[in-house]
């Protein structure tokens, strides 16, 4: 085996240009593939990371809510629960919710709504949802007003001071209903939350849904230290909170979000292709090459007494070798690049900045520098490098000895 | 004793719309430690039948013994092996392996054999000693004359220890010094060793050397004269 890896690599070497060349478009296609995953999934993290702030890691509810989202799947807040939530390890905090459909009313206007309990100083810590206010102002905790989408307010013709009237079905089909006053408008970048969304103090939403026991909740969401750690706290979490609460991840919270980084991610992956199928041609015609120009060494190889499976091993190291070249050319050049970039994200300005702020997301292009990115594309290119070495294998076990000779 | 045995070999190429009868009934005998020259015209099928006694083509008609073994009988795989340890052989032109020097050259039949590492360099230039060119053992056929890569040649077909050596025009690409220089070297490598060689060959310098001239024209054998005392 030394021999022939010898043999190889000196074949290699004694067209040294085209060796280098091709090596080049390997170094060329997977530079340009890790810059390109690097910054996709750079994208997909941080686009992760913003809804994850929004919803939490976890999310706990009582068992069937997820499936049938109703006041009467709430649950009361109890000091068990907060025991166990306190005590498994890995949460760093959680975010009491509790959601309910109502009409909200004003003058001679009506419209269905989502009513948002939250705890106005926790929700703010983790969401900067005061940052989104854009006029009035933002919940106080001990006070009794709402704040609404603009759309919502545009409908309903309400501004900051105005009252508003919230009717609708209450806990355990109870008639829930309460006046409020306006203290400020939002701007989200969901047109579809501008429109629908009232936000209001959780206790206050205790008392709208079912006044006669505050601590009602729709859910708690759940915010842990170390993302890798997931799994592990979902299933101690399930374990200890028993059958009559629900625990449910991000990825289930956020299919809609995995379901859009997936599309994108396909289209990424067309452009992947496009990419590899040059590095392919470039390994697969130096390989036709070198197999043409070496009939006659391969002829005189057999010859003398060397199996054409042995042989076949020369032109699997030449391909092997040649890519691997590139592939490590490659990694010099960009890892040192994309690990910079990691660190100093390309910053974005102008309209692009506000865009990015108003989805909560920092305003910078991120790069990924995950393992799994340099991985999966090293071993695509070697695949696609011992895929061209097909051509070779299929040439030395059925070329004809004398006929190479004759040539 | 004879070595190889021919039996009323015939050949026939079909690559062409009228098929080529390049063999029609050859029957012939080599016995061991002949220095034997098969000698006609061009066209006549002085290649095919060393082809055909060394293994790299079958007959279309007709039985090839060496020894015991019927060459027909033997696949592929087998017959490459079979070359391995019992057929050496010397190119008109040279066909070393150009990325090993002269001793990889010697020394890479040997491995293919799995003789040991010391054993094989040991022998190996010991061989290169014997065809002259020891001191060029680490250069690359690029590096060595037309003569020199023929030595090296000549090392690389003894190096297996075969039954016998083929050699198709090994002159033709030299020029009358390294002519003389490498029949002197088998000649010897046949005294000493006692190698059988057969040479296909249009050059009166080998026919010259040689033992035994074998005449071959139209497919068939013309001619046979032995000659003692060479």
């Amino acid at each position: 085996m030394k021999t022939l890896f010898k043999i190889a690599w000196r074949n290699l070497w004694r067209n040294r240009r085209r060796t280098i060349l091709t090596a080049a478009s390997v170094t060329l296609a997977l530079t340009l593939a890790l810059f390109m995953r690097s910054m996709q999934f750079g994208s997909y993290e941080q686009m992760i990371r913003a809804g994850v702030n929004q919803v939490g890691y976890l999310q706990v509810h009582d068992t069937g809510y997820w499936n049938n989202q109703s006041i009467d799947r709430a649950f009361f807040y109890s000091d068990n629960l907060g025991e166990i939530l306190h005590n498994t390890k890995g949460i760093s905090h959680v975010l009491p919710v509790l959601q309910t459909f109502s009409l909200a009313s004003y003058g001679n206007r009506t419209k269905g709504v989502l009513i948002s309990g939250i705890d106005p100083v926790k929700e703010n810590q983790q969401t900067n949802l005061s940052g989104k206010v854009i006029k009035g102002s933002y919940l106080k905790e001990n006070s009794s007003g709402v704040i609404m989408g603009d759309k919502l307010a545009e409908y309903l013709k309400m501004k900051v001071g105005d009252t508003l009237v919230l009717i609708g079905q209450g806990y355990r089909g109870i008639t829930a209903y309460g006046i409020y006053p306006v203290s400020g408008i939002f701007h989200l970048p969901s047109p579809k939350m501008n429109n629908q969304v009232v936000f209001m103090n959780v206790t206050d939403a205790q008392s709208f849904v079912y006044p006669y026991r505050i601590g009602l909740l729709t859910g708690i969401s759940v915010f842990i230290r170390d993302p890798s750690q997931l799994n592990g706290i979902k299933k101690t979490l399930t374990e200890n909170l028993g059958k009559h609460y629900e625990v449910i991840s991000w990825k289930t919270v956020l299919s809609d979000l995995l379901q859009t980084i997936k599309m994108d991610n396909a289209s990424g992956q067309i452009m992947l292709l496009i990419l590899y199928l040059i590095a392919a041609f470039g390994i697969f015609s130096t390989v036709l090459m070198m197999t043409m120009e070496k009939r006659k060494q391969y002829a005189v190889m057999i010859s003398i007494g060397m199996l054409r499976r042995k042989l076949v091993w020369v032109s699997i190291f030449e391909t092997f070798i040649v890519s691997v070249l590139g592939v490590i050319i490659s990694l010099i050049i960009i890892s040192p690049v994309l690990y910079y970039l990691h660190l100093n994200p390309i910053p974005l300005t102008g309209d692009m900045a506000n865009m990015y702020l108003a989805f909560n997301f920092a305003p910078i292009i991120p790069f990924s520098i995950k393992a799994h990115i340099f991985i999966s594309q090293t071993v695509i290119i070697l695949i696609l490098s011992l895929l061209s070495a097909f051509y070779p294998i299929i040439y030395i076990s059925r070329f004809n000895v004398l006929n190479a000779f004759r040539h | 004793m004879s070595i190889i045995e021919v039996k009323n070999i015939y050949k026939v190429y079909n690559e062409t719309k009228v098929p080529v009868n390049a063999l029609n009934g050859v029957d012939l005998k080599i016995e061991e430690g002949e220095f034997t020259a098969i000698v006609g015209p061009s066209g006549s099928g002085k290649t095919t039948l060393l082809n055909i006694l060394g293994g790299l083509d079958l007959p279309s008609k007709g039985d090839i013994f060496i020894e015991e073994t019927n060459l027909k009988d033997l696949s592929s795989r087998q017959l490459t092996d079979f070359r391995l340890h019992n057929i050496g052989f010397v190119f008109q032109s040279y066909n070393l392996i150009p990325v090993l020097t002269a001793k990889e050259n010697t020394e890479f039949i040997l491995q293919l054999q799995k003789v040991p590492k010391k054993e094989r360099i040991q022998k190996a230039m010991e061989l290169l000693e014997a065809v002259g060119i020891a001191d060029k053992a680490d250069h690359r056929p690029g590096q060595l004359s037309g003569g020199q890569q023929q030595r090296v040649a000549v090392a690389r077909a003894l190096a297996s220890q075969p039954r016998f050596i083929i050699a198709d025009e090994p002159t033709a690409n030299l020029d009358s010094r390294s002519t003389n220089d490498l029949l002197e070297i088998m000649a010897e490598m046949n005294r000493k060793y006692h190698s059988t060689f057969i040479f296909a060959t249009h050059d009166q310098r080998v026919m010259d050397k040689a033992h035994r001239i074998v005449t071959i024209d139209d497919g068939k054998i013309i001619g046979d004269e032995t000659f003692k005392g060479r």
